[in-house]
């Protein structure tokens, strides 16, 4: 019986993915092969590009870019974060530049970043940095913003200590929003790592796809495009439970 | 899904009336003084002349507004965010209305716009220059792209979250379908649709702005990048600036309609 719950949970899920399926090889067949594919050809495109080995090579070489900048993001961003949250002072003086940064397109930067730093890996971990980093901080000063400074005075006035403070009030009032951020900052990151990609020294996915598109490689297009799309949804899955897991804390 | 989307809509500046008060002005003024101090210093010391600095960003500003280049850049970059926005705007009301109170539509296609809501929206750069060539065209399709997703979502999750009693109401006021739909439906997901909005024009800009390098036709973003090749950081970084003021208006605005026009929504009480 229970089988028989999970296949009539799950049936729409495979009945839509089957029909977009369908449409896509329906579309595929009757269009000229340089504007679409059709999904058999793009997964035989792709089972050559993962057989010749390039493709594993590319993957390994964004996954590089991907995980040092958000690591580092993440490091850097997450204590400045908490030590916003903390010094009151410094927080409301840097909030609205902030801001501003969170709301600017960073994209707009890289033209800069190329021709100070050229085309190394070091730049283009900026970028993805540069991308993560500020959802990551926004995020925790977010979650400073939402303890109450009648829960500080309580503290205080009970004498906790600087460390106790942290435990019972300042993590878990940040956490669950840094985590918010955490989870912002993968799905931004990936945008950064295939800017860098595409506008710096060409490497990894964003090369795949890049030079499938310059030699009207159409097949090859799809192929990295599909790819990217479900490591895009398979990375923001991982956020969402990071966060879920943290936001139990969160009342 | 629903909460993520919301989630980055709580990220509201201004709202808390304390932040205008005066004892917030002078630890901000101090703030900015010493970030821009800090930059004039480190690319004075460190980085060659051609790097942007605020003194010479400030001497570039009278040149570069007055530049027709760059006033055409202009507005050729915010009329195609426009126009994409809004047909974004359109296409993803209408989407998000029908996901939001048909389930099966929502089961058919909810599946595909998180997922096209979760891959990196530049990816669909290549492909979109070989459908609609380098033009134009590609970058309303980009901006529409970056833009669509997120207003479906909100919208979606708008409409869903009606109080079921509402539509009752209406109904044993023998209201058609389409006018609980205009009546009430869409008047309470607002607050939802301005949050999608917000997101929405954030991404369109970048969109927009990638479009313009990989492509090179003529925006803010080629500016920018034609600029800063020819190492003119200064005039280039002017670019930046008004992309900026861009993206913090779009976002003051949004608030304030919000506060304006939906003062029953309310997130959470937050605190100074």
């Amino acid at each position: 019986m229970k089988r028989f719950g999970t296949l009539r949970h799950h049936a729409p899920f495979w009945l839509s993915i089957a029909a977009g399926i369908a449409l896509w090889e329906i579309a595929g067949r009757n269009t000229s092969a340089a504007f679409m594919v059709p999904f058999s050809e793009t997964l035989v495109r792709l089972w050559q590009l993962v057989a010749s080995g390039e493709f594993i090579h590319q993957l390994l070489e964004s996954a590089k870019l991907f995980i040092t900048g958000f690591v580092l993001a993440v490091v850097i961003g997450l204590p400045f974060g908490m030590l916003l949250a903390r010094v009151r002072t410094l927080r409301i003086g840097i909030e609205p530049y902030l801001m501003i940064v969170y709301a600017t397109p960073l994209v707009a930067l890289i033209p800069f970043i190329l021709s100070m730093m050229g085309f190394g890996f070091a730049p283009k971990v900026l970028v993805v940095f540069l991308f993560a980093v500020f959802s990551v901080i926004y995020n925790t000063v977010e979650g400073a913003r939402s303890i109450k400074p009648e829960m500080l005075e309580v503290a205080h006035s009970f004498r906790s200590n600087e460390w106790v403070l942290w435990r019972e009030v300042m993590l878990p009032h940040t956490l669950p929003y840094a985590m918010t951020g955490v989870r912002q900052a993968i799905g931004r990151a990936l945008v950064g790592m295939i800017a860098a990609e595409f506008f710096l020294s060409s490497t990894g996915l964003g090369q795949l796809i890049m030079s499938a598109s310059q030699n009207f490689d159409t097949g090859g297009v799809f192929a990295s495009i599909l790819v990217i799309a479900l490591i895009g949804i398979g990375l923001m899955r991982v956020g969402l439970l990071i966060e879920r897991h943290f936001a139990r804390w969160r009342q | 899904m629903s909460e993520q989307v919301i989630d980055a809509s709580v990220i509201a500046i201004g709202s808390r009336p304390s932040a205008r008060s005066a004892g917030t002005f002078m630890p901000r003024l101090i703030t900015g003084l010493a970030l821009l101090l800090l930059w004039e210093l480190v690319v004075r010391a460190l980085a060659p002349p051609y790097v942007a600095k605020p003194t010479s960003v400030v001497m570039a500003v009278p040149r570069v507004i007055t530049d027709p280049t760059f006033l055409s850049a202009t507005g050729a970059t915010l009329l195609a965010v426009a126009e994409g926005l809004a047909i974004a705007l359109v296409a993803g009301i209408v989407i998000g209305l029908s996901m939001g109170r048909s389930p099966a539509v929502e089961r058919s296609l909810r599946h595909y716009v998180n997922g096209f809501y979760a891959m990196p929206m530049i990816v669909i750069l290549p492909l979109f220059s070989l459908w609609f060539g380098y033009s134009g065209a590609t970058r309303i399709a980009t901006i529409i792209f970056a833009a669509i997703f997120s207003i479906i979502i909100n919208v979606a999750d708008g409409a869903n979250s009606v109080p079921r009693e509402y539509l009752e109401v209406a109904r044993s006021f023998r209201a058609s379908r389409l006018r609980g739909l205009i009546d009430i439906v869409l008047p309470s997901s607002m607050p939802y649709l301005l949050a999608g909005i917000r997101l929405a024009a954030g991404r369109a800009l970048i969109g927009a702005v990638v479009a313009e390098f990989f492509l090179s036709i003529g925006g803010v973003g080629y500016y920018i990048l034609y600029n800063s090749r020819i190492y003119r950081h200064d005039q280039a970084f002017v670019g930046v600036l008004l992309l900026a003021a861009f993206g913090v208006s779009f976002e003051l605005l949004v608030n304030w309609c919000t506060r304006r026009f939906m003062p029953w929504y309310r997130r959470d009480e937050q605190t100074g």
